[in-house]
């Protein structure tokens, strides 16, 4: 059965001959069949990093915030850097879940639900930053406003007391969005899986879905509501983390600009990280008929149409900063691009403006491993965009008697990479374990599904 | 009438209404009695003439501008909202030439408008010293000549494109052999074109607006121009679907599915406007610099913390609410209702940044700022709406419309 709707232009978003039925064994399949031998290499090389990312969290518990490489004046360095890295790549999964929703772009039907899985994963790993860095993790409650006896309330005029709210907000909207969109799926699971236990697991989770109309109403408002809700989130979470900055009045920090341009950069990083899983998955999973190349290619417009935005914040920086005339921020622009960060600063440029530039060819965006190798390089751009904002800025301010150098240490790149492990170990559990694909979505996509009007 | 047979429907079933002519007619007659008023106003004050025309020309400019930005924006989306619009936005865009012209009286008005033009105000100002290599009079000019180039040039482009469109399909909507690379044309001449347009914005808004407050400076003012460009075209163009949908043959042709795409892309443009002034005032203000308070202190003092006020509750908070329903989205009478407010408030925000540097204890009203607005709106409307009369209604040629119409 064909898409009487696709034409050569705009090919169907499913590839021809599938039906209900065909889909839902595809998508389940992946979750029932027995697990393939890859995914227990792949698995234990991320539970390697996660023992790894204990390890360095144990020892910084016992020796404190000192083996890390930030002192005064740097007093943020890779930890921030990684959990504004993070909290991006966040964004897209909202961003494609929500508003795409909103706009009813059907395309994001299949990519919607790992990238949901995504951003849960990724803030939960940003979220350990913050905590690590307070130096006594174990009173981060403090942060939150109860009627503390010692007459301890949180500072509300801070950004980063809002960033506890935003992150927290986020994360809560995220998991729900997430969960609810399972539910019809983790019921098909429940009807299809062999093992008793997993039933029973599958069963509890799917909370008594079965599937009959008035469950598919009070769903799909649900639903549209907690997109509706989400949807701001996308914009607020990443605004109030550049309002982390842009409050100071440091030089590189406080530009008016910096909420829309953090979003930008945000969506940007977090559609380099879909593009960087999905094109693995895909093939590893044969689900190349439902990951089409046309998904790419909007992903990749997407890229291209945010990595612009971001130059525009670079652009507008640098411009205003001769505008403006303030000797420290004309010396904060020479000093990113000549001064001893000068590497990362273009290495950043070529990364996040110049590789994505290769997408305004077709062909470019049609080749999967092309669009990977570009992912990967955005993906380290923005991580390197964070690092140059933060470093840059504190590293030389107003007074040169008060500058200095930093450096990461061997436990700053250890926690990193540990987070990366803890991201990929929960990525791998999440695809052997729940739909990655939306399979009632899916399903609502097929040409079977969609109803015709009958001329009067 | 079922979709299908709408769908069947020619060119010739779209031609604009006769009663067009009459609102050009009645336009240009209001602008030019607006115009005789605003020389008077020129003979007898010059100086209050600059600053209320420049806010005019702002203004009436800034919709067609954003209508260029929105037609860029529909053929790069591909989305059926745009296709109901379409000839609308392009009609607004073949105004840019004229619009052209309106600047030209901007010229003679440089000294009065801005410091940086004044040859002994730079004297006295090593800021504007430095400065004085972008901000200078040559470069001022042929910046601004070559925003109406690019401007210009891309809409006409597009626009001939589109024409194309509808010649092609030999004025059918149905049956007709169609080119669909000219669609894919069109995107690719919009890409550039929304890019240039975005930089081109930007910078025209700190040349004309952000340069009359001197030592003032915040990177977002040109991203907040752009985002009330985008109030102002979508909320003209909801007030010209409303006078379309009156009367044959777009009476049949709009539908409240329609209205309701257009109500929540313009609580979503009031919202982005919202996001984009609310983060440059806490970013000032958390940052407490000098540069940048004293901007913010006029304007939250005596008369002008009136207006902030009002601009917070008229181009935000009202509207938000309004247009936080269903209802109200699917029926374009109270939509319009939220879009003339919009508009009233688009020229207080335009007022709010350019007019305090003249009358920094509070808002000075003078008679002129309305004439000046009656000249160039009322021969601007004129322009307009001869130009939506010299096509049909919807472009008849676009492989999408069928869909567009039945959405």
């Amino acid at each position: 059965m064909t898409d009487p709707h696709a034409t050569p232009e705009r090919p169907a978003l499913i590839s021809p001959g599938y039906t209900s039925g065909t889909v839902t064994d595809k998508i389940s399949e992946v979750v029932l069949k027995k697990t393939p031998r890859w995914w227990y290499a792949g698995f234990a090389v991320a539970f390697l990093l996660v023992m790894m990312l204990l390890y360095a969290i144990a020892y910084l518990f016992a020796k404190g915030v000192g083996i890390w490489g930030v002192n005064i004046p740097v007093g943020w360095g890779w930890d921030i850097t990684n959990f504004v890295w993070w909290i991006g790549i966040g964004h897209a999964g909202t961003l494609i879940s929500a508003i795409l929703l909103l706009l009813r772009q059907h395309w994001r039907n299949s990519i919607n639900r790992f990238a949901e899985a995504m951003t849960l994963f990724a803030v939960g790993c940003a979220g350990l930053y913050p905590l690590l860095h307070l130096g006594r993790p174990w009173v981060f409650y403090w942060l939150f406003p109860y009627p503390s006896t010692m007459g301890v309330w949180p500072q509300f005029r801070s950004p980063l007391v809002w960033d506890v709210f935003a992150v927290s907000t986020y994360a809560t909207i995220s998991f729900l969005f997430w969960f609810v969109g399972l539910i019809p799926d983790l019921a098909t699971l429940r009807d299809r899986t062999k093992n008793p236990a997993a039933r029973i697991i599958y069963g509890m989770l799917a909370m008594g879905w079965r599937g009959s109309a008035r469950h598919w109403h009070n769903y799909d408002s649900a639903y549209l509501m907690l997109a509706g809700l989400a949807t701001p989130l996308v914009v607020s979470v990443h605004s109030v983390v550049s309002f982390d900055f842009a409050s100071g009045v440091l030089p590189g920090w406080h530009s008016t600009v910096f909420p829309p341009y953090f979003v930008a950069g945000a969506i940007y990083s977090g559609f380099a990280m879909v593009l960087t899983l999905a094109i693995p998955l895909r093939a590893l999973f044969g689900l190349q008929d439902f990951i089409t190349a046309r998904h790419l290619q909007n992903m990749a417009k997407v890229m291209l149409a945010t990595g612009l935005i971001v130059a525009y914040g670079y652009m507008i920086e640098f411009f205003l900063a001769w505008y403006g005339d303030d000797p420290y921020e004309v010396y904060m622009v020479a000093n990113r691009a000549l001064g001893p960060y000068a590497f990362q600063f273009w290495a950043l440029i070529a990364c996040n403006i110049l590789a994505p530039q290769f997408l305004w060819i077709k062909r470019a965006r049609s080749s999967p491993a092309f669009l990977f190798v570009i992912a990967i390089i955005v993906n380290i751009g923005m991580w390197l965009e964070r690092f140059v904002i933060i470093v840059t800025s504190l590293h030389r301010d107003f007074l040169p008697s008060s500058w200095g150098m930093y450096h990461g240490t061997i436990w700053d790149v250890a926690t990193f990479v540990g987070t990366l492990g803890l991201f990929a170990a929960l990525m791998f559990l999440f695809i052997r374990f729940l739909p990655m694909i939306s399979i009632f979505e899916m399903r609502t996509m097929l040409p079977e599904a969609k109803v015709e009007e009958e001329p009067k | 009438m079922t979709t299908r047979e709408q769908a069947g429907r020619s060119a010739a079933d779209y031609a604009p209404p006769a009663a067009l002519e009459a609102i050009r007619r009645g336009a240009l007659l209001t602008g030019g009695v607006g115009a005789a008023a605003a020389i008077l106003g020129f003979v007898l004050d010059p100086a209050q003439f600059y600053r209320s025309y420049l806010i005019a020309f702002v203004f009436w400019l800034s919709i067609a501008l954003g209508c260029f930005a929105l037609s860029t924006l529909h053929h790069l989306s591909s989305g059926a909202w745009g296709l109901m619009i379409r000839r609308i936005l392009e009609a607004a865009t073949r105004t840019l030439p004229f619009l052209a012209l309106f600047f030209v009286p901007v010229i003679p008005g440089m000294r009065v408008l801005y410091h940086w033009a004044r040859p002994e105000d730079v004297a006295a100002d090593p800021h504007l010293q430095h400065q004085a290599l972008y901000l200078n009079v040559p470069f001022f000019i042929g910046r601004t000549a070559l925003y109406f180039a690019i401007w210009i040039g891309f809409a006409l482009v597009l626009d001939r494109m589109s024409r194309r469109q509808d010649r092609q399909a030999g004025g059918e909507v149905r049956g007709a052999p169609r080119d669909p690379r000219l669609t894919r044309r069109m995107q690719m001449v919009a890409a550039p074109g929304l890019i240039l347009y975005c930089l081109t914005a930007t910078f025209a808004s700190i040349d004309w607006l952000m340069s009359i407050n001197p030592h003032f400076h915040s990177s977002m003012y040109g991203v907040a121009f752009v985002g009330g460009q985008a109030v102002s075209a979508l909320a003209f163009t909801i007030l010209v679907t409303l006078w379309l949908s009156r009367r044959p043959p777009m009476d049949v042709a709009f539908r409240p599915t329609h209205f309701h795409d257009y109500g929540k892309l313009l609580f979503t443009f009031v919202v982005l406007w919202a996001y984009f002034a609310a983060s440059q005032l806490i970013i000032s203000y958390q940052g407490n610099l000098p540069m940048e308070v004293g901007y913010y202190r006029t304007r939250t003092h005596g008369g002008w913390g009136t207006l902030s006020l009002l601009i917070i509750a008229g181009h935000f908070a009202l509207p938000f609410f309004l247009l936080l329903g269903r209802d109200l989205k699917r029926h374009v009478g109270g939509l319009s209702v939220v879009a003339a407010l919009l508009l009233v408030m688009r020229w207080c925000d335009l007022y709010w940044q350019a007019a305090p540097i003249f009358s920094p204890d509070g808002p000075a009203l003078h008679w002129l700022d309305a004439a000046t607005m009656i000249a160039i709106g009322g021969l601007w409307i004129g322009l307009f709406a001869g130009q939506l009369a010299r096509r049909p209604l919807l472009p008849v040629g676009d492989p999408a419309l069928p869909e567009a119409l039945n959405a």
